[in-house]
């Protein structure tokens, strides 16, 4: 999960966009729970749950207390920083009357929840481009390993396709043995004028 | 023959490769369907911004997407085993050629009315005239009377070779002990021209086949002046 994040950054960094980095935890390090529940028959930890003090909020997508942005899965299992004092106010004024809410308030609300928008969930990352020259540049060095062989590996091509002279005297054998006369060389020589056909 | 860089078949010299052709076209035409179909499917894919989890269970579509390319290969399986029963038709053939397979020539023997045998080696590249071409021509062609249904009769004196000139739609393994018998009618003059099919030896791959077609006097006079 941190490296699908900074790959899109590293992506983006290049695009020139703003991209969040939401795959580390927001606010707390990773805390071993040592819940009852948690705690596995030896006194181990069973379960080793990284979400902090971040309120669960939902299933998710597969039941684990884990953040992710997924425009399938729009409610995440947990929210994705920790309460602090002035979330806690604002939640208590989110249950009132939605207008008295300023914008800036609405957004540290969803900001609160949420990483990202969905807006810039599936804003383009410019991926394809590096995709793509990644490709083209594995191409090229498939052209080259050609070049070379045909300048250093390759015997010459034999006379009877590089003399100029034999290959007219070919040419003009196919022609008058109606060689491939529907569709292939004798197909294109109009007999009639003794010339090709255009 | 085929020219250079040729990817397509040979225009046919016989019926049965004419058949053969079309059969092609047919079954190319269905491939470039079923392939347009899903490259557009995928492009589609791609591109679109739809999100469904409940992708599951779509009964009626499966039936259809069994459906339909079932009865795609239908439609190509008919002709391909009406032309497959075809190939194999037998209608008592005027003429008769024996073609023994040796390494590394061929051998043609007209035993009908007179015993008249001759090999038939490749002409080096180095003794090439300047209108030959280079590893397909012979020293003495077989030759075939045109519009005459020919059978061949095919053997081999060592290794296995095969015999084979695709512009007839004919090919057959050279198998010592054993005779494979080939039907064809040739329905133009000209030179026709097929390479040793079966890996025997060092020079496999210069013991090339040319079979000329001519009229079926001139064919008489060569037969009555063979020496």
């Amino acid at each position: 999960m941190e490296h699908a994040s900074e790959f899109v950054t590293m992506a983006s960094f290049a695009v020139g966009s703003v991209v969040r980095r939401c795959g580390r935890l927001a606010g707390g390090a990773a805390r071993l729970s040592t819940s009852a529940r948690a705690l596995g028959g030896d006194g181990m930890p069973a379960i080793i749950e990284r979400h902090g003090k971040r309120e669960v909020i939902g299933y998710g997508y597969n039941g684990q207390p884990n953040y992710i942005d997924r425009v399938d899965y729009p409610i995440p299992a947990v929210r994705f920083k920790e309460e602090t004092p002035q979330i806690k106010a604002l939640r208590e004024k989110e249950k009132g009357d939605w207008k008295n809410l300023t914008k800036e308030e609405v957004q540290e609300l969803y900001r609160a929840t949420f990483c990202r928008t969905f807006a810039e969930i599936q804003a383009p990352t410019g991926e394809w481009k590096l995709a793509l020259g990644g490709t083209l540049i594995a191409c090229s060095l498939a052209i080259w390993v050609y070049i070379w062989m045909k300048l250093f590996v390759y015997d010459k091509m034999p006379a009877t396709i590089t003399d100029p002279q034999r290959v007219e005297a070919q040419v003009q054998r196919m022609i008058d043995l109606r060689m491939n006369p529907v569709q292939g060389v004798a197909s294109n020589w109009d007999y009639e004028k003794g010339q090709w056909k255009n | 023959m085929s020219t250079w860089s040729q990817l397509s078949f040979q225009d046919s010299a016989s019926p049965l490769m004419e058949e053969l052709i079309m059969f092609h076209d047919h079954a190319m035409l269905v491939l470039t369907l079923v392939t347009t179909l899903v490259g557009y499917i995928i492009l589609t894919m791609f591109s679109n911004k739809f999100i469904d989890r409940f992708l599951l269970e779509g009964h009626l579509i499966e039936v259809i997407w069994t459906v339909i390319p079932a009865f795609l290969l239908i439609f190509i399986a008919l002709p391909s085993l009406h032309l497959l029963y075809l190939l194999d038709e037998y209608d008592n053939p005027s003429l008769t050629i024996k073609s023994m397979g040796h390494q590394w020539y061929w051998s043609y023997e007209y035993s009908d009315f007179l015993d008249i045998e001759f090999d038939s080696y490749m002409i080096p590249s180095k003794d090439l005239e300047d209108n030959q071409f280079r590893l397909i021509e012979v020293d003495n062609r077989m030759i075939v009377p045109m519009n005459t249904y020919v059978r061949i009769l095919v053997s081999s004196t060592d290794v296995i070779h095969s015999w084979t000139v695709p512009a007839l739609s004919v090919k057959a393994d050279a198998i010592p002990g054993r005779l494979n018998q080939l039907t064809f009618l040739v329905n133009r003059p000209g030179l026709f021209f097929g390479q040793c099919s079966e890996i025997c030896g060092a020079n496999h791959s210069f013991m090339p086949i040319v079979v000329e077609s001519i009229s079926m006097n001139s064919f008489l006079n060569w037969i009555n002046n063979f020496e």
